[in-house]
């Protein structure tokens, strides 16, 4: 039994695990700003609409409604079931992603962007040269915790058939009865993506921080 | 902007909505298969020796060998695509795959959902339980005494329910449904369940993995015996071709010669 072979072979689920992580975290971030944009200045019909949408996806368990969109998703276009858990992953995001930025939003003092229009800015010239740019920095630190979130729950995707990490993991300690062996090097690559990210992320932050603030 | 963006959710929405209505699908799944040259075959490669991964991280197993046999005689190649077993009916169902091959026996609520093809081995159930287990199991039902566990989706977990929890003679919670078998022979050497009910061939597989193991009993008690492949329902195209390679390969030997390389009798 070749150990390195095996634990190759796990690690080669990283490419699965990454793929979905950068699908759905994008796709997440377009999504959660659009519908952030929508409940905050979208009308009352719109915002009401943004709300639902926010609690219930936020309320389902991600795997109850990874099966409930990859059947829905999936079932009128043919996709693979990494591209259709992927973007099934992205939907669930964008509600997460929705509230950080609404809260990152709202965070922005109320004078700004009435500043912003007393100077003769539209909505939108307000919304999105002065109110955006100052609330994504503040959303940062949230930002980079969902991130964390996402990369981790791409293990999901196994349910539904994606050759990722936890998948071969599983296959692995099923083969080779040593499922410590199998899950500690599954656990040590997930621990590895989430710490390097949140590392870059980090840094993110401090170069967009204000000097003088504390 | 807020007209736009109206504008922008009602395409979405109406594009998903006309999506959601279409109805699509060949009339049998041979004509998609023998046009794209391949067969998309699902299986759950976490049960030995049907199916497992080797070393270099490749599929091998009865039912893997088998079914690249008999993708040789149809003329195609064969794709696998591997997921939890329980998912593996409803991806048949949904056309997300073609046919699956993972030691599936008959079963008359399979056959509802989905078509088997003829039977391509026979197989039989068992129980296992530690070496220091001492009750005496002599029929199937004794087993309805203790903790037991078995995996999820199988016609031993039906059977149980049928036979043991349907008939009061154990209770539902004193039966544990596991996704993968090889969770369940954890348990077992952790003393969470006393018996764990297999299908045999694993079960002696476990039994070597797991020194600390016994077999109790084995027979064709849940399922009579025979594996199946299982295939869309009502398609019988597909069962022609598929049965028709099954019998090629059975008068070939080649059934016989994979069973003593991979269960070694």
């Amino acid at each position: 039994m070749d150990l390195g072979n095996f634990l190759s072979y796990i690690a080669s689920g990283t490419l699965y695990t990454l793929g979905a992580s950068l699908i759905a975290l994008p796709a997440g971030l377009i999504l959660g700003l659009l519908f952030a944009l929508l409940y905050l200045y979208g009308g009352k019909v719109l915002s009401n609409l943004m709300a639902v949408y926010s609690t219930v996806m936020r309320g389902i368990p991600p795997i109850v409604l990874l099966f409930v969109l990859y059947f829905v998703v999936s079932g009128s276009v043919n996709l693979s079931p990494f591209l259709a858990g992927s973007i099934s992953l992205g939907i669930i995001s964008s509600a997460y992603q929705m509230e950080i930025i609404r809260g990152a939003i709202q965070c922005v003092s109320g004078g700004q962007l009435m500043a912003a229009r007393a100077i003769g800015l539209s909505q939108t010239q307000a919304v999105r040269e002065i109110l955006l740019p100052q609330a994504l920095r503040i959303a940062l630190p949230s930002w980079s915790n969902e991130a964390a979130i996402v990369i981790k729950d791409s293990s999901l995707i196994y349910a539904l058939g994606v050759p990722e990490i936890l998948r071969r993991a599983q296959l692995i300690s099923a083969s080779t009865q040593q499922p410590f062996l199998a899950y500690s090097a599954a656990a040590i690559i997930y621990f590895a993506l989430v710490f390097i990210t949140t590392r870059l992320l980090g840094r993110l932050e401090q170069k967009l921080a204000i000097p003088a603030n504390p | 902007m807020k007209k736009v963006l109206i504008f922008i959710i009602s395409i979405i929405l109406i594009t998903t909505l006309l999506a959601a209505c279409t109805q699509s699908g060949p009339a049998s799944v041979l004509d998609k298969i023998k046009k794209d040259g391949k067969i998309l075959v699902g299986t759950s490669a976490d049960y030995p020796p049907y199916e497992f991964v080797d070393s270099a991280g490749q599929k091998t197993g009865f039912d893997i060998e088998l079914m690249e046999e008999i993708g040789k005689k149809m003329g195609v190649t064969v794709e696998w695509v591997d997921m939890p077993f329980d998912s593996l009916i409803a991806a048949v169902k949904e056309g997300k795959i073609d046919i699956s091959i993972s030691c599936f026996n008959y079963d008359e609520d399979r056959a509802k959902e989905v078509g088997f093809s003829k039977a391509y081995f026979n197989s039989e159930d068992s129980f296992i339980a530690n070496k220091d287990f001492t009750g005496k199991i002599e029929k199937p039902e004794d087993v309805a005494a203790y903790k037991l566990g078995v995996q999820s989706g199988t016609t031993q977990d039906t059977w149980i329910k049928e036979n043991l929890i349907d008939k009061n003679l154990i209770k539902e919670e004193n039966v544990q449904l596991y996704e993968r078998v090889d969770q369940a022979a954890l348990d077992l050497a952790a003393g969470r369940i006393d018996i764990l009910m297999a299908d045999y061939v694993p079960a002696k597989a476990l039994l070597k993995a797991n020194p600390g193991f016994q077999m109790l009993l084995h027979e064709a008690i849940a399922s009579a015996g025979p594996l199946n492949i299982v295939l869309p329902l009502n398609d019988e195209k597909v069962k022609t071709e598929i049965d028709k390679a099954i019998d090629t390969l059975q008068t070939e030997g080649v059934i016989d010669q994979l069973a003593a390389k991979y269960f070694g009798e």
